[in-house]
């Protein structure tokens, strides 16, 4: 396994596979399955779905979840709840260097699992999915999901981490291209004066080249 | 109140400074009285005389044309409508205009937004860095030759900002370590429970005491207007279901008003009344996620399950009629996308009177609390002269003492014919915007008692209308639970925008923090900054 030598990388993870303690293994991901500390963190409109999660009628403490901690050093599930903002990226980087291992990340919502409806060809302000840059274990689609949704989808991750199929672990980003065919129609400028002329009847205007 | 233009000011503008274009506009369709075209030289003179005049700045925006930049300031009086745009016009390369950050502290962040989307340089702006782009970005996006970026380097870029990061962050660290004195600078944020997003305020203090701070924004921005300038006019409705998701109907209101007045459509009755319940629910939704998540920013628990409790109510409601909890497009143009259904107005009526009984519970849990009263009395407060500099609207304002709302000030819709009150305070204090907001939800429900009374049975939609916005310059502005919310729009007649500018009323409230946070101790940072109700991507876009 890899080991990350960043030295503010907090090194609590099992190094070695070497010597499988089959039954505590499991132990520990019983109990880690069972009492997941999310962080509090929200990016955008999803951020309030998740609130709503943990709030009065959904209640996700009910399954054991529900104590968000807003400090990633007590965390270890990143909920990625929004828009990712390529000025926010380094801070979420951070945030997840700073939780301690074994540590889990859902992407909650369009915009975390691909770019949502900010997504088209060209654009200049986000980042296009969070697995780009971390590895995810579970995908909640939706924009935003529902409640509902959220807990199902961190179901689905105490359902992983049981059978033992994850450990999460920093991964290199990967480049891959954008697979938007949305053709973008970006306009070219246009005269002023051919703006602020009074309209002419059934007269189309010309567009402006550059 | 009627829409009166200052004909004193018109004057005074067309003898004194002799504008090089004038242009008298239809207000109804426009939205604005004139628009006059000055020298850049003239501005600051022009800007003393409106602020002379108990004119604040709206908005500031730059429009990219082919031969100039058009530099786009719209001032606008607290107690009438008297809307009316200067423009100065400044060289495509390199282009300078003056600041007017010494006369109105609004155009702080108003210009730089339009320094790193254009590349304008404002002469004598103290401080003319990226506002929503990282730091070191060199793109000037809402440019027309700026065609996007080609694929895959969000993933390139980002990398790269990682490792500027921690660059940045291993120069600074030392250096705040060995800094001698008292004083020192803390992040509050950007990951931060309190900030109700991702705002990161950098603060100076000395101790616990806030000496200043500087909010720093851009961590949630979404381009949504160079977005809009490449899809057609329909396929913008989800962009204002999400600028402001906790109060998303307004905001679909904003965009509906503006093209169907620069179309000059009305829509039928019964779409009105519809609108205006469904805004008015989610004007009192709005509010309650503000109560919540203020008071558990104070350290109270308890309100924030009861408020959220009484929103899944409303939201509910809504669902019933648009499908979706809270990024809302169910406005159309000239109508709705759903009727409401029929179980929706007997929910309603079943709704308002629990509802008052809660808010009395509230009231009684929360407004005489003494530790509650300790932490909001005298804190944040903002004067109405600072209010008036920095553009503040919404319930800020009114806790400040000017009863502004976009209902009253230029009414639209059915707001003309329903009874109801502006609460104002005069104090300015964290304690006052909390009592304005608690009255405003009862204001709320007596709209939607009135409108759901009178509503009228009636088709929803106008039918097929024009796919485009005949050309011209059109503004408009709406009363949404964080203040007035304004959409500036330059049309050139085709299927898309060629501009828009979204003047959210967060943004400018948010820029008033600087004034409000001195002297306060950290915690209380928490507590000024809740009682404004920011929403983050609503400021960054």
């Amino acid at each position: 396994m890899e080991v990350n030598k960043d030295p503010r990388f907090l090194e609590t993870q099992i190094p070695s596979k070497l010597v499988g303690f089959f039954k505590l293994d499991k132990l520990l991901n019983l109990a880690r399955s069972n009492s997941q500390w999310p962080l509090t963190f929200g990016l955008a409109c999803c951020g309030i779905e998740f609130m709503a999660a943990g709030a009065a009628r959904f209640d996700f403490d009910r399954f054991g979840f529900g104590v968000a901690r807003p400090s990633p050093r007590q965390a270890d599930l990143m909920i990625v709840a929004g828009t990712i903002s390529r000025k926010m990226l380094p801070c979420i980087k951070t945030l997840y260097d700073q939780m301690p291992s074994p540590k889990y990340v859902i992407a909650f919502g369009g915009c975390a699992i691909a770019g949502g409806p900010f997504k088209f060809p060209g654009q200049y302000g986000i980042l296009e999915g969070i697995d780009k840059i971390l590895p995810v274990n579970v995908y909640v689609p939706g924009c935003p999901p529902r409640p509902e949704a959220l807990i199902a989808g961190i179901l689905e991750l105490r359902r992983l981490i049981q059978e033992g199929k994850t450990q999460g672990t920093m991964s290199p980003a990967v480049i891959e291209d954008s697979q938007d065919a949305r053709p973008a129609e970006y306009k070219n400028a246009m005269s002023r004066a051919e703006f602020r002329k009074p309209p002419t009847p059934a007269a189309p205007i010309p567009p402006a080249q550059e | 109140m009627p829409a009166v233009a200052d004909p004193s000011l018109k004057q005074w503008l067309l003898e004194t400074v002799q504008p090089d274009e004038f242009v008298e506009k239809d207000l109804k369709i426009s939205g604005i009285h004139f628009e006059a075209l000055v020298g850049a030289d003239k501005i600051a003179g022009i800007a003393r005389e409106f602020l002379k005049r108990g004119y604040y700045l709206e908005s500031l925006t730059a429009v990219d044309f082919l031969e100039c930049f058009e530099v786009v300031y719209h001032f606008d009086r607290q107690d009438s409508n008297a809307r009316c745009c200067v423009k100065i016009l400044t060289a495509k390369d390199s282009g300078h205009a003056p600041t007017l950050s010494g006369i109105y502290r609004s155009a702080l962040w108003f210009e730089r937004e339009a320094h790193e989307m254009f590349g304008i340089v404002f002469d004598g702006h103290p401080n003319l860095k990226n506002l929503l782009l990282p730091e070191s970005s060199l793109i000037h996006p809402l440019l027309k030759s700026f065609k996007g970026e080609a694929k895959g380097s969000d993933v390139v870029q980002s990398l790269q900002l990682i490792d500027e990061d921690k660059r940045d962050f291993e120069l600074a660290y030392p250096k705040s370590i060995s800094q001698q004195g008292k004083d020192y600078y803390l992040n509050l944020g950007p990951q931060h429970p309190s900030t109700h997003g991702v705002l990161r305020i950098l603060l100076h203090l000395n101790g616990e005491r806030v000496l200043d701070g500087e909010p720093i924004l851009g961590y949630s921005h979404r381009h949504h207007e160079k977005m809009m300038e490449i899809q057609n006019y329909l396929a913008c409705w989800p962009n204002f279901g999400r600028l402001d998701y906790v109060g998303a109907m307004s905001y679909n209101f904003g965009y509906a008003r503006l093209i169907e007045r620069a179309m000059g459509v009305t829509p039928p009755p019964r779409v009105e009344y519809i609108r205006v319940i469904a805004t008015e629910l989610n004007r009192i939704s709005s509010h309650l996620l503000w109560l919540g998540t203020f008071l558990m920013d104070l350290g109270a628990m308890t309100p924030f399950f009861y408020c959220f409790d009484e929103r899944e109510k409303i939201l509910d409601i809504l669902e019933m009629a648009t499908g979706e909890r809270l990024t809302y497009d169910y406005f159309r143009f000239g109508g709705l996308d759903h009727d409401f259904t029929p179980d929706m107005a007997p929910a309603i009526k079943r709704f308002i009177p629990e509802f008052k009984m809660h808010l009395r519970e509230y009231h009684q849990l929360i407004t005489k609390n003494v530790i509650f009263m300790k932490r909001v009395h005298g804190m944040g407060v903002l004067s109405r002269e600072n209010a008036l500099a920095y553009g503040v609207t919404g319930p800020c304002l009114r806790a400040s003492g000017v009863a502004l709302d976009e209902r009253r000030r230029d009414p639209y819709s059915i707001y003309p014919q329903l009874d109801f009150d502006i609460p104002v305070r005069a104090d300015g204090d964290v304690f006052a915007r909390y009592q304005v907001r608690m009255q405003e939800m009862e204001e709320s429900l007596k709209i939607i008692t009135q409108a759901l009374e009178k509503m009228p049975e009636g088709p929803i939609t106008l039918g097929k209308l024009p796919k485009n916005v005949p050309k011209g310059e059109y503004y408009s502005a709406v009363e949404s639970p964080r203040g007035s919310f304004g959409i500036y729009l330059v049309s050139d007649g085709s299927l898309n925008p060629y501009r828009i500018k979204l003047r959210t009323p967060s943004f400018s409230n948010l820029n008033s923090l600087i004034d409000m946070i001195p002297g306060c101790f950290v915690s209380d940072v928490v507590a000024v900054l809740g009682s404004i109700d920011i929403v983050l991507p609503e400021i960054d876009r």
